[in-house]
């Protein structure tokens, strides 16, 4: 029975890494470009629900989008100010850009915010439910299941509209796309506003749920590598059962061996897959 | 027979780019590899220097099956190649970029920067200067002279007399000649006809993955079906990129070129 | 007389006269602290900086090459110094590790590996008792003899370090002027052409990777060694990772004394931030460091040599011009 609860737990925390993963692996599939910032935004998508609680008194819905919007804007204006400029420079340059970023964002929350834990006040999905001798806290639910749902969102915003086939085209083609008359410029920094916002996104739905500091960042981060690693670079839907992968062993690792192996494990699968299938459960050998 | 290439297909997905086809090169000709943009050649010309694995077929050279054999291999073998869009050493001189090459067969600095001071001088560029400074028309030259550096026995050119104006273009087809003259088989994908003209004595035309017609380039003009690819007929052009596939790996975005790091 | 003009000679009598000229152990402290952070960078610099294959996570051996010694001397009272090859053979084969799998992939993979497999064993280490778990390791609090390398001044450890940055920059160096030099810029600079011309390129990042991380873990050792002790975060953390970094690319990664510069700036800097905002100090000093290393990637990648030779008038430019 707490089996069964630990896996659906596992599940449901998944649902959200698949969703910031999602964004991670986006912006490789379209540009060629690691963001080790990544973590950092689903952190600060936290603490923007943080600030939101805080100072407007708004609810989980309220918080999400201002988290979504927020980041959105983050994620376009680095792409304008630092990205553009160092993809198309040496390996280094672009490694160094987005770890340094990474830092800079990370020791910036924990000057502001400090290194304590922290919690959302209740909220308005607090409570757990009892399914048939489950307990299921209300707000892992609602957050799981949105996540999911926000993940499939942007699979099908990529592969069915018309923005999607422009993402596309400028991730295949830059020139032929400008022929086209697409700007690829444009395209990009939407590639990050949405990659932010959906880490962003994730972040608030964490914060209903979970405590945080400025130090997951950097666990979400390397989870989110994980994750990529192995649903595929470039594909949403390999996030998205990676993510729930990845979530269920997590848990079932916390389960089983302690709540300090559990990173430990999913690291170690990261090795792992690096030396037996690197591209991936969907990728190509 | 140096080069034999025998029913190399390449498939990506379910997207033929090259279907069965066929070369044979012996030592000391110059061939050149011609067709429409999207017909196949680069991406045989790819398998011919390692760069691709073809889905099916045998590239033999100098006896040595190198179907499989990867680019570094290509060069031990002695096979050498230039690139489409110039990949020079940037960060480095143009005497560094060769000697990098010369390395190959050189393995003190001293006598690799020997072997490179020649074939610079050959090439008519600077030893010291940064290639980076370099223009196209320099970076191509300075690919030749550093793939020129490893001795190579066949030298796969990929459009390296492109962009060049009539005096670079000139100056480019005399050193192909002499560079054949110093015994070099040399196979050249072009689009420009003068090049092709001038320098080879046998062409290839691709279309559609196939080889469409092989012979002089005056009988290869008047070939109808060489007509028919270059002025179209209403003949259905291959996509340039082959569609995703269900199954395939879902994936939505291309793979990058292989090996690029 | 000429020779020992030249700018090498000044650097070298330089570094030699330093703790002798300032003998204050704060200054010799700052020297050792210089000295060491050039060791490390120059070391990650070897396949960071010339090979171009990005590592992030260079404290994996950094921490390896600390712990060795300790642990010796704690499971086994010896002498530390034996710990300096275990630590070295360690990091070397953690090296293999890492790089087999990812250098036959694109550059970004490696630098993940190095990130993950550095926090991997960082955690590992927290809760592995035998290594002392999250409290560390300590070495001789007073010597038992010379070989435990207790010194109470600073001198000796000045020197110590002193040569091993000799020898390294002497390996660097020599590396440069060989054909493993020219093929490591030749990679960074565009391996699919480096393949092209023969280089073999998955085994030539390897012994860059070796290399350098049997460096770092020298670097490792004497700093476990002069502190007398390790734990997890000193060994394994980020910052130390981090720190290799921007030492090496400040000054010019790629370049023989790029790491040098780089230390010479950082190294008094951190020192006076640390005096200056106290603890607290630590977080600030993250975030500088993230803010210089987002400022040296979007303008300057090359470090300040590069920005050297840009500002210094250049032949070509003239030679174009006339």
């Amino acid at each position: 029975m707490v089996l069964v609860q630990v896996i659906v737990g596992g599940l449901l925390l998944g649902a959200i890494y698949a969703l910031f993963s999602s964004g991670l692996t986006l912006i490789w599939g379209m540009m060629n470009f690691i963001n080790f910032a990544h973590g950092e935004f689903v952190m600060l998508g936290m603490y923007v629900a943080l600030l939101v609680v805080v100072w407007l008194g708004g609810g989980p819905a309220l918080f999400s989008i201002a988290a979504a919007l927020a980041l959105f804007a983050l994620g376009v204006a680095i792409y304008l100010s630092l990205i553009r400029h160092v993809i198309r420079g040496p390996m280094l340059a672009q490694i160094l850009s987005s770890f340094g970023l990474a830092l800079l964002l990370r020791y910036t929350a924990f000057w502001i915010f400090s290194a304590n834990f922290v919690s959302l006040p209740q909220t308005s999905l607090a409570g757990t439910l009892n399914v048939g001798g489950i307990f299921l806290p209300i707000a892992q639910l609602v957050a799981g299941a949105v996540a999911i749902t926000l993940t499939i969102a942007l699979h099908l915003l990529l592969t069915r509209t018309t923005v999607g086939s422009r993402l596309l085209a400028v991730a295949e083609d830059r020139n032929a796309a400008m022929l086209m008359g697409i700007r690829p410029d444009r395209m990009q920094a939407l590639a990050w506003g949405l990659s932010a916002g959906a880490a962003g996104v994730a972040g608030a739905l964490l914060a209903t749920a979970y405590p945080w500091s400025p130090s997951v960042g950097e666990t979400f981060g390397l989870i989110a590598f994980v994750v990529v690693a192995l649903g595929g670079f470039g594909s949403v839907l390999g996030s998205m059962y990676a993510g729930l992968i990845i979530g269920l062993i997590q848990a079932v690792s916390a389960f089983w061996l302690g709540a300090i192996y559990k990173d430990i494990v999913v690291y170690g699968l990261f090795v792992a897959l690096l030396w037996l299938r690197p591209q991936g459960l969907m990728g190509k050998a | 027979m140096l080069l034999e290439a025998k029913n190399v297909s390449k498939a990506f997905g379910s997207f033929e780019a090259v279907s069965g086809a066929d070369l044979a090169v012996d030592e000391g000709e110059i061939i050149g590899l011609i067709g429409p943009n999207g017909a196949g050649k680069s991406t045989f010309f790819n398998c011919l220097a390692g760069d691709t694995l073809p889905t099916t077929g045998r590239i033999v050279f100098n006896g040595a099956d190198v179907t499989r054999a990867s680019p570094e291999a290509h060069a031990r073998a002695g096979i050498g190649r230039t690139f489409q869009v110039p990949a020079t050493f940037d960060d480095m001189t143009v005497i560094d970029n060769v000697m990098v090459g010369a390395f190959l067969r050189h393995l003190h600095r001293n006598d690799a920067r020997d072997h490179a001071r020649r074939i610079v001088d050959l090439t008519g560029l600077r030893p010291d200067q940064p290639a980076r400074s370099l223009g196209t028309p320099g970076r191509k030259r300075l690919e030749i002279a550093r793939v020129l550096a490893t001795d190579p026995r066949l030298l796969l050119l990929d459009e390296s007399l492109a962009g060049l104006t009539p005096t670079e273009l000139r100056d480019a087809i005399a050193l192909v000649r002499r560079i054949h003259e110093m015994g070099v088989t040399i196979v050249i994908v072009e689009h420009i006809m003068e090049v092709i003209m001038t320098l080879t004595k046998r062409v290839l035309v691709f279309n559609q993955g196939r080889v469409i017609a092989s012979g002089t380039f005056e009988a290869v003009v008047k070939d109808e079906a060489v007509i028919e690819a270059y002025l179209g007929r209403g003949a259905r052009r291959p996509p340039p990129y082959p569609p995703p596939q269900a199954g395939e790996g879902s994936s939505i975005f291309p793979p990058p070129h292989a090996g690029e790091g | 007389m000429k020779k020992i003009l030249s700018p090498w000679g000044l650097l070298a009598a330089g570094l030699l006269l330093y703790p002798i000229i300032f003998s204050d152990p704060f200054y010799r402290d700052i020297g050792a602290a210089f000295l060491l952070a050039a060791v490390s960078a120059s070391a990650w610099n070897i396949v960071g900086g010339y090979a171009g294959q990005v590592s992030v996570g260079h404290s994996m051996f950094f921490g390896l090459g600390a712990y060795m010694p300790l642990l010796f001397y704690t499971l086994w009272g010896w002498s530390p110094i034996a710990g300096i090859p275990a630590g070295i053979l360690l990091s070397i084969a953690l090296a293999l590790v890492i790089g087999m799998p990812t250098f036959r992939l694109r550059g970004h993979y490696f630098s993940m590996a190095t990130i993950a497999v550095a926090e991997l064993i960082r955690i590992f280490f927290g809760t592995w008792n035998l290594v002392g778990a999250a409290i560390g390791l300590q070495g001789p609090a007073t010597a038992r003899a010379w070989w435990d390398l207790t010194f109470r001044s600073e001198l000796p450890y000045y020197y110590i370090f002193l040569a091993v940055l000799g020898i390294l920059l002497y390996v660097t160096f020599a590396i440069e002027h060989r054909r493993f030099g020219f093929y490591l810029r030749a990679i960074k600079a565009s391996e699919r052409a480096a393949r092209s011309l023969g280089v073999p390129v998955r085994q030539t990042k390897m012994k860059a990777l070796a290399l350098s991380a049997a460096f770092t873990s020298a670097a490792g050792s004497l700093y476990a060694i002069k502190t007398g002790f390790i734990d997890p975060d000193s060994g394994f953390g980020i910052l130390v990772s981090v720190q290799m970094v921007i030492v090496a690319a400040l000054g010019g990664a790629g370049t023989l004394f790029g790491p040098l510069v780089g230390a010479l700036i950082l190294v008094p800097l951190q020192t006076a931030a640390n005096t200056w905002f106290g603890g607290g100090g630590s977080g600030l000093t993250f975030i500088l460091y993230g803010g210089v290393i987002v400022l040296i990637a979007r303008f300057e990648p090359g470090g300040l040599f590069e920005l050297w030779h840009r500002l210094a008038p250049r032949r070509w430019r003239r030679a174009r011009a006339a």
